[in-house]
């Protein structure tokens, strides 16, 4: 089981999630943060935390397309080449010591940029 | 600095958390001398670190119970057969002598044991480290308030949301020359009783604010001031003897990773008997990993009881895995 951040997330990408997660599994990619679900302990303080809710727990976002599309793009993340990337992130360990990721996966970079972030 | 005495037991187990707890239970109810160990200064591990307000509902016969009221109840039945507890203090060495473990705490403290159950969960928790000034840690930086006193008539700058933060902020308020609450966030996370009474005192609170420097004389380790910049781009700089850095705790499997247990990604693999590939070493709850393993504190409590009855029986091939039933007892 594990979270899963959507699409509310994109040009938002507010980090509060990242500063309460107990295991440090959410990555920072260039206009969207991912939770590594090998890691995720399905806690939920990340949920709560959001400011524009775009964090959701797995059995809730299967219900949903979008959300089940971003879901699967979670694991995409993680598990494939990202672009610019000779190599998929696979499971680095921790995201602090890993650092902010900087690219997105396709469907990431693929979505209308929003002006402004947070209302 | 002196060598603490070394402490001796059947079983230690690794982590007060509730399967950890349970296991300790059910270690004294074997008549098995038992000390648990945790890193942090309070039990519950998840629980209590995560939850310690919220209802549990998916625990036999307790239809609902709130986090807090959940772990007094396990620390008391742990307590039942007088379970020694080493609190604050984390497992950092495993070696075998004489085919039995022996674990060195970070204090210094050898436990010779003749089991260990390993009921760590996620991890061993550090605190989260503040984005810059790493450089004044043990100085003008420090992620723990230990005594109070000691910022008795000094400027302090408390950073973050939750209860921590702002605990420490509400203590030092009437103590402190000037308290700085700093928060990255909007919102507090912590109690609203806490937070009305900070508002309330002397403290300023910067929300939506990063710290982006300490500043003082390094060498002589005098922090004078902090520089902190607003998401509106605003800065401020405020007066500084000392930064307390709330921003929780980050688990990771931690000093066990270089104990020789075979992993299974973030979890110890184990056997049906919860028996790691080391002799005498066990693991229950989130931290044992198995084919078809469910995370649930339930099916922790299962395998800490299935745990400890192995360990009696290794300890003492003469007795049953069965321990006989509690209702038998005084």
């Amino acid at each position: 089981m594990t979270y899963v951040i959507g699409p509310g997330c994109i040009d938002v990408l507010d980090r509060s999630c990242v500063d309460v997660c107990p295991v440090d599994c959410i990555y920072v990619g260039e206009r969207k943060s991912y939770i590594n679900a090998s890691a995720c302990i399905d806690c939920g303080a990340c949920e709560v935390e959001c400011p524009v809710s775009a964090i959701v727990v797995d059995r809730r976002a299967r219900g949903d397309e979008t959300l089940n599309a971003h879901l699967e793009d979670s694991r995409a993340f993680f598990l494939e080449v990202l672009p610019g990337r000779d190599r998929p992130l696979g499971d680095p360990g921790g995201a602090l010591p890993t650092g902010e990721i900087g690219v997105d996966t396709p469907l990431v970079a693929a979505h209308p940029k929003r002006n402004g972030g947070l209302p | 600095m002196s060598t603490p005495t070394p402490v001796s037991a059947d079983v230690l187990v690794v982590g007060a958390g509730p399967a950890g707890l349970y296991g300790a239970y059910c270690a004294g109810f074997r008549g098995l001398s038992t000390v648990v160990v945790d890193a942090l200064p309070q039990a519950g591990g998840q629980v209590t670190a995560l939850y310690p307000e919220k209802e549990i509902r998916d625990v036999a016969a307790l239809p609902a119970v709130r986090g807090r009221d959940f772990v007094a109840a396990l620390v008391e039945q742990a307590s039942a057969f007088g379970a020694t507890r080493l609190m604050g203090r984390r497992a950092v060495r495993l070696e075998h002598r004489d085919g039995e473990p022996v674990v060195t705490l970070d204090d210094g403290t050898v436990v010779n044991a003749r089991a260990v159950v390993l009921t760590s969960g996620i991890g061993t928790p550090t605190p989260r480290p503040l984005e810059c000034g790493q450089e004044w840690l043990g100085t003008g930086l420090s992620y723990f308030v230990t005594d109070p006193r000691a910022h008795t008539g000094r400027d302090v700058v408390v950073v973050g949301g939750g209860d921590s933060a702002l605990d420490w902020a509400d203590t030092l308020g009437p103590i402190a020359r000037s308290v700085t609450l700093v928060h990255r966030g909007a919102v507090f996370r912590g109690h609203a009783a806490t937070l009305d009474r900070v508002r309330a005192g002397r403290a300023r609170v910067h929300t939506e604010t990063r710290v982006t420097a300490l500043e003082g004389d390094l060498t002589a380790g005098r922090l004078a001031k902090v520089r902190l910049r607003a998401r509106s781009g605003e800065e401020t700089v405020v007066a500084a003897d000392h930064v307390i850095a709330a921003l929780g705790f980050v688990s990771d499997l931690g000093p066990l990773r270089d104990w020789g247990l075979t992993l299974r990604g973030h979890t110890v693999a184990v056997d049906r008997s919860m028996r790691t590939n080391l002799p005498r070493v066990y693991a229950a709850g989130d931290l044992a990993g198995y084919e078809g393993k469910v995370r649930l504190m339930s099916v922790g409590f299962g395998e800490a009881a299935t745990a400890v009855n192995h360990v009696a029986v290794d300890l003492d091939p003469g007795l049953s895995l069965f321990p006989g039933h509690s209702t038998d007892g005084p």
